[in-house]
This record gives structure tokens, sequence and C-alpha cells, in this order.
């Protein structure tokens, strides 16, 4: 007769008998938020590793997209939504390029950005490139230096980008406000100080 | 004469405006021909941008794509970065109805539809293809070639992965970059991981510089083994994160590497005849008198 092997702690075994719940606070909805976003079926990953052993933070940071895999399919939302390591990823796109089971954990890191994102958490870095967009067009705006070295050039000081023609800028402030983004970045920032 | 509206992004424009003045000036000469992408706006940076919310960053590239049908031409651009959001966003929306979509409805406040009649395309692609100017033609445009110079190449992650959403084949170990700057006159020099990032992509020189400075520095090592004049890519955020990353490596490590980098617009002006005055190489972070000692 087989002998089934269990814990003698009762709450401790019925826990661990069902895999998809064994953390408190996983969310089993998790990985499908993940995959609707990356749109990538990141409960496809077998854990082969090659994602991290082809990523360039690996070899110098804490950060291991395999872990991030792995961690989103045990649903451990809280976990990775907090977690720093969350945006070092370069987006080079080598794991997704090597990817044995055709997966994209670049797209799945983004989409848990963006789902960091609306929890406010996100580096201040992200959000100033977001504001100056809404300032003026440009992630990185022209300065005087290089206004006078385009008129060396015989370009115009301003490029014809919504530097020369302002008048665009309308359009991009109300994509932003349809999400309310530039609030959103004011106020987290200002929050931080 | 073949039109293509100019996306012009904005480290090009911003920092680096020898790149700008370069393209136009390169094109023109093997019969291509830029026009201005009014009122253009950053791509929007696919890491720092997208990292937020990707709705926002489909529908604010889709704005530049807009403006482009207007235009009723096709976009070509200069930066990896660019290439990623102006390509990707026009290649997502012209195939996922949902999307395209959600992205019409919030256009439609500002009155605007994207309809997906145009394409886009990086210019060093248009300079290798042979059908719009391949290396003969770009070799026959050279007037002072680059001879005795070894040049390493910085492909950039944005343009060719992820290669099943892109069409330049190998992504390992690619060399038609190699071939323009052969086309230059130029020796193109291997060397150990070609195709590891920059270091500077995904928010992440913003995030943490230290870290990403980091990765420049290994390729910087990688470079230095094989003895390169000079490193070229098609990428001014990559460009930026190598050059003035150079001068944050030398400040935050003590290490002094001197390597000159260019943009493949800026050699390909100098091997036809442009001035450094004219490309603005001054604005450069780190000196490339020693390259152009080499060919001049």
């Amino acid at each position: 007769m087989a002998v089934k092997k269990d814990y003698k702690d009762q709450t401790l075994a019925e826990r661990l008998r069902d895999r998809k719940y064994y953390v408190p606070d996983s969310n089993p909805e998790f990985v499908k938020e993940v995959e609707k976003i990356g749109q990538t079926p990141a409960h496809m990953c077998f854990q082969c590793g090659t994602c991290t052993g082809s990523c360039p933070s690996a070899p110098r940071s804490t950060y291991r997209i395999r872990l991030f895999m792995r961690k989103i399919n045990l649903g451990l939302e809280e976990e990775i939504l907090t977690d720093p390591d969350l945006w070092l990823c370069t987006t080079c796109y080598s794991c997704t390029d090597r990817c044995p089971r055709d997966l994209a954990p670049t797209d799945a890191i983004m989409a848990m950005r963006n789902l960091a994102a609306r929890r406010d958490i996100v580096p201040r870095n992200f959000l100033k490139t977001a504001q100056a967009i809404y300032a003026s067009g440009h992630g990185v705006p022209n300065n005087d230096a290089n206004r006078a070295a385009r008129v060396k050039l015989g370009l115009d000081a301003e490029p014809d980008t919504t530097h020369k023609y302002p008048e665009y800028l309308e359009g991009i402030r109300k994509i932003m406000d349809h999400y309310g983004l530039k609030e959103r970045a004011d106020k987290i920032l200002a929050e931080e100080g | 004469m073949r039109q293509y509206a100019f996306f012009l992004g904005c480290i090009a424009p911003n920092r680096y405006p020898g790149i700008e003045a370069s393209a136009i000036k390169t094109s023109e000469k093997v019969g291509i021909e830029l026009l201005p992408l009014k009122g253009a706006s950053c791509c929007p940076a696919p890491g720092a941008f997208g990292s937020i919310d990707l709705n926002i960053w489909y529908a604010m590239a889709a704005r530049n794509v807009v403006l482009a049908e207007q235009m009723d031409m096709d976009i070509t651009l200069i930066c990896n970065g660019c290439y990623k959001s102006i390509y990707e966003v026009n290649e997502k929306l012209k195939h996922n109805d949902e999307l395209r979509d959600g992205v019409n409805e919030v256009l439609k406040e500002i009155d605007m539809e994207f309809k997906g009649t145009v394409d886009v395309w990086h210019l060093a692609e248009l300079y290798y293809d042979p059908e719009i100017v391949g290396l003969k033609k770009l070799a026959d445009s050279v007037t002072r070639p680059l001879t005795g110079a070894k040049i390493a190449v910085h492909y950039g992650c944005h343009l060719m992965k992820p290669g099943k959403e892109r069409h330049f084949g190998d992504t390992e170990n690619p060399m038609w970059i190699e071939e323009l700057v052969a086309a230059l006159g130029a020796e193109p020099v291997q060397y150990r991981n070609k195709m590891l990032c920059c270091g500077a992509g995904g928010g992440v020189r913003g995030y943490d510089l230290a870290h990403s400075l980091d990765i420049t520095n290994e390729k910087m090592i990688n470079l230095q083994e094989v003895g390169a004049d000079a490193l070229t890519e098609v990428c001014p955020f990559c460009q930026l994160q190598y050059d003035r990353g150079q001068i944050e490596i030398e400040e935050k490590f003590g290490i002094t590497w001197g390597l000159p980098v260019l943009h493949y617009n800026e050699l390909l002006g100098l091997a036809q005849g442009m001035s450094p005055d004219e490309l603005a190489l001054d604005l450069h972070a780190v000196d490339v008198e020693p390259f152009l000692k080499k060919i001049l």
C-alpha cells in the first residue's frame, strides 16, 4: 500500500497540496494580467535560464529575469511590483531573441512595470522624461549651446519638430491628459519631494 | 530622388546635430531626399515612456506616424530607439485591430486617425538595400576613402531585436553594417560579444548610471582588445552612452578609454568629403582628432 507523504501540521499540508496558493499573498490572476499587457504567454516558461544567461544586467546586479518569470507564475505580485530590480532591464531583447519557448520576457518586464506604475511605483527618471515630453514634445529638449551649433551647421536653431512648431504640442498634451499622465507624474514627484 | 518624411527624434537634433546635418547631406548624394516631418515629437522613448504605460506609448508614437500619413510618405529615421517606437507601433497597429481601434479612439480627440498607409525605415537599411541605394552606389559616392582605419560596429538592440518582429536576418552575428563600413574604404573589425547592449536602454541610464556604465565599460574592454580606431553605430542614444559615457566612466571608475565614437552618417559624411566642422564633431565628448588624423 502506498504511503501518502504529508505534514503533521494540517494547515500547512492543505496549503502545500494546492501548489498554486502556497504563498499566502499570491495572486493567481497576476500571470493573466502580465500576459494581457505584455502579449506573451508567460505561463509557458520552463525555467531553462537562457534569459538570465543572455542578460547584460544579470552579471552586475541581483536582477534575474528567470526568477521574475518564475515569480509571475507563482503569482507573487507584491514581491515583484515592489522589487527595485524590476527597473534594471535595459530592454535589449536578447532573452526574447533566444527564448526556446518563443516567449518575450522583456515584454513581461514592461507589463510588470506598467502594473507597478498603476500603483505609483515608478522611478523618478521615467516620470521626468514624461514631464519633459509634456512640456516641449521632447524627452531630451534643445538648449542654447546646441542651437548655436545647429546654426553653424546651416540648420535652423530649432529642429522641424514641436520645437519649431509648438502649435503641435496641444495634441501631445491632449493624449497624455487622456490618461492623466502629467497629473500623476507631477503628484508622485511632488510627494517624493 | 526618392522622398521620405525624416523623423528626427530627440538626441540627434538636440545633442548631436552633426548626425542630422550629415543624414540630409549624405543621403542627397545617393538619391534620397529627406523632407521635414513637421510637428513630430519624441518617438516617445520606448524604455522610459513605455514602462509607465504602453497604451500612451502606442498613441503618442501613432501620432508621429499619422503626420507622415498626412504627407503620404514613408518615414525614415536615424535612431534605434525611434525605430522601436515608430516602426514597431506602426506594425502593431497595422496588424492588431483591437489595438488600432483603442488608439484611434484617443487620436479622435485630436482629429487624427491611424490608417496604416505608410512604412517605416532606418536610413541605414535604405543605404544597404540594393533597390534603394546599395553598397555600390554608396562606395561610388565616396571621395575620401577611410583607408587604414579600423572601425568596430555597434548594432544596437532595438533595430534588430526581437528578430522575429524584424526583417534583418541573423541577430547573433550580423555583418551588414560592417559591409556598409567597408564600402567607405575602412576596415571593419570584429570584437567579443559584439551584440551586447550599450547599457543605456530601458530607462537604466537614468535609473542607475553606474550599472549602465558598467555594461558600457565591458564593451570598451572588448573594443580595446582588437585595437579599434573608432566605434560606429546607427543610434544617437548608443552614441551618447559611449561618447559621454566614457567621460562618466573616467569620473566614476577612473578608467580612461579615449575611443572616438561616430554615427554611421558622420562617417559617411567624412568619406563623402564633409569637413569635421560641417559635422560638429567638436560636440563629441571624446576627442575625435586621433581618428581624423588617421583618415585625413
